[in-house]
């Protein structure tokens, strides 16, 4: 419990900064004073509800849901290296978005295409990995790595065929990953479907603790194997499509922060999976505000800042103190 | 006690084994022979409730095993298989806790009191209660065996299973596990367990089935059962019976079958 509540105190730094930091300078008492007396029309008010705590709000549900995905296949496979688009969900999330930009439709439509394509991967990959009335770990895998090809290679036809910048541009900066232009309004239409996978997912913590002696092991103990497996894969697409939505492709958290976790506070998921939450939000807000800062007034994709900054340092962790577990 | 009634077992569309019908006796050691592919595994995930025989039934304490809900399953029968991935850096203790999953509903995240006993119970049986912190994979393949068991006993059935349980053990660690299970039937557990070495068996378990030709070849004593046609008929090689003073007996494949005697140490 220690270890959880600091997790949520570096949680809570790593939002209190990114409130701080952003275009128009302000203080911590005028941050403060907006946030105790929400519903002010005054240009700090507007400054802090409208732009800077909606995004914290999106980088917290973005981190949270990758970090929780992540943890939930690598339990699931009993398998370190899969990661949150190994089902698939946002490589078809960028197919047909890729296809919706070059045939026209609006951008406002583009979240729920998203969410959509993503999640019907999700469940053409799951199909595919069926066996019996469960799912094969290695059909999972090929399924979802062979699918994402597929789709990744129509992401690359679209852009091919557009023959215009500015529609490579919009598809690059979606597959970068970003959380600029997010506000409340995509935050409440993912938050029923980010909800019911953090639903799911609490729902599978018994079966993931037992899953993690094997899966004969598990199903002689009494885990109802194949239900287990469609659970956490329900609650798994449901995470990635939801970050999908919010923030495009997101890397390293989903894989990386379940490997952090585990070393922080061991495998056991009744506290793995909300320390997992806690520490991919914080990752996530703190990732979000440096690339607000750092290039300012312009922003630095998310997804490339994680891989520079976070692949070396998980890399120093990994050579300096072994495998993490 | 453990009843099959005329079963047929499958392995994806390959049947494994048909006609099947025994017993197994409530407290007895009971040894399944038989050579590799023969269907030793698939019999014991049979009994276990992990595989559906193709026909007839298999009957725990007169349950039908297979329509029973996975955790009333797993509250009369624990399989404990030897080869299987496990999540690294899981401690002993967590492995052997696992095996408390069917006596709890699925909310019901903490455990109580008589789990923690049984848990410590089930780790001082098997002599690993100064190992209980240790991850599992520090552990020698003797130890992680005996860990396993531990998990099996922590569930607290009738009835355990174990899959090879001294394959890649030495003598010694081998030993050890068969006289513990020995130990588990005198406590009045039902033991079902695929062993390789026929002598083994002859040693330790009280009843023995030899499985071969898609059937049960043999069933009963080790005395009535480990004769020269059955196991010639179940392994394909000549083996010779060899009474010991207690009255047991030592089974070996002569020199005529080897050939080459003179070279050998």
């Amino acid at each position: 419990m220690v270890r959880l509540a600091a997790l949520l105190l570096l949680a809570l730094c790593a939002s209190a900064a990114a409130l701080l930091i952003g275009g128009t300078a302000l203080g911590g008492g005028e941050i403060l004073h907006a946030l105790m007396h929400p519903g002010g029309a005054g240009v700090v008010d507007r400054i802090v509800w409208d732009l800077r705590l909606p995004r914290v709000c999106i980088a917290a549900v973005v981190g949270a849901c990758l970090a929780l995905c992540g943890a939930l296949l690598q339990g699931m496979l009993r398998n370190p290296l899969v990661d949150p688009y190994l089902t698939g969900v946002s490589a078809g999330s960028a197919a047909a978005i890729a296809v919706a930009l070059l045939i026209g439709v609006a951008p406002a439509g583009l979240p729920a295409i998203g969410f959509g394509a993503g999640l019907g991967a999700a469940i053409l990959v799951a199909a595919l990995a069926r066996r019996g009335s469960g799912i094969d770990s290695n059909r999972l895998i090929l399924a979802g790595v062979s699918l994402s090809t597929l789709f990744a290679a129509i992401v690359t036809l679209a852009i091919v065929r557009a023959q215009s910048s500015d529609f490579a541009g919009a598809v690059v900066a979606w597959l970068a990953g970003s959380m600029a232009g997010r506000d409340w309004h995509d935050l409440w239409t993912v938050a029923p479907y980010a909800g019911a996978g953090v639903v799911l997912a609490t729902w599978s913590v018994p079966a993931l603790n037992a899953l993690r002696v094997g899966d004969v092991r598990a199903r002689s103990a009494g885990v109802d194997i194949d239900r287990s497996q469609w659970i956490i894969l329900a609650a798994s697409s449901l995470l990635a499509a939801s970050s999908v939505v919010l923030a495009g492709m997101v890397g390293f958290i989903g894989l990386i922060v379940p490997h952090i976790a585990r070393r922080l506070v061991g495998s056991d998921a009744r506290v793995m999976l909300p320390a997992c939450a806690l520490l991919g939000a914080a990752l996530c807000i703190a990732a979000d505000a440096i690339c607000r800062w750092i290039v300012a007034p312009a922003e630095l994709p998310i997804g490339v800042l994680l891989a520079f900054i976070g692949v070396p340092a998980f890399l120093y962790l990994y050579l300096r103190q072994g495998v993490p577990r | 006690m453990i009843a099959l009634k005329n079963v047929a077992l499958t392995a994806g569309k390959r049947t494994v084994l048909e006609g099947i019908d025994a017993t197994f006796e409530r407290g007895a050691f009971t040894a399944v022979l038989g050579a590799n592919g023969a269907g030793k595994t698939t019999l014991l995930r049979g009994i276990a409730g992990l595989r559906a025989p193709a026909e007839g039934s298999i009957r725990i304490d007169g349950n039908d095993v297979h329509a029973l809900p996975a955790t009333q399953r797993a509250l009369r029968v624990a399989m404990i298989a030897a080869d299987e991935v496990v999540l690294e850096g899981l401690t002993v203790r967590e492995v052997v806790a696992t095996g408390r999953f069917p006596h709890h509903r699925w909310w019901e995240w903490n455990e109580r009191p008589h789990d923690r006993e049984a848990v410590a119970r089930a780790l001082s049986d098997v002599d690993l209660v100064d190992f209980a912190r240790r991850p599992i994979e520090t552990l020698s393949s003797g130890e992680r065996q005996r860990a396993w068991i531990a998990l099996g006993l922590a569930q607290e059935t009738p009835v355990l299973l174990l899959d090879e349980p001294t394959s890649h053990l030495d003598v010694r660690a081998a030993h050890d596990v068969l006289r513990l299970l020995r130990g588990l039937c005198a406590s009045g557990k039902t033991i079902v367990c695929v062993l390789h070495d026929v002598n083994e068996a002859a040693a330790f378990a009280d009843r023995v089935a030899l499985i071969g030709d898609g059937g049960i070849i043999a069933a009963g004593t080790c005395d009535t059962v480990l004769e020269r046609s059955n196991l010639e008929r179940a392994y394909g090689i000549a083996m010779e019976r060899v009474p010991m003073p207690d009255g047991s007996v030592r089974l070996f494949v002569p020199d005529e079958t080897i050939g080459g005697g003179e070279d050998r140490c």
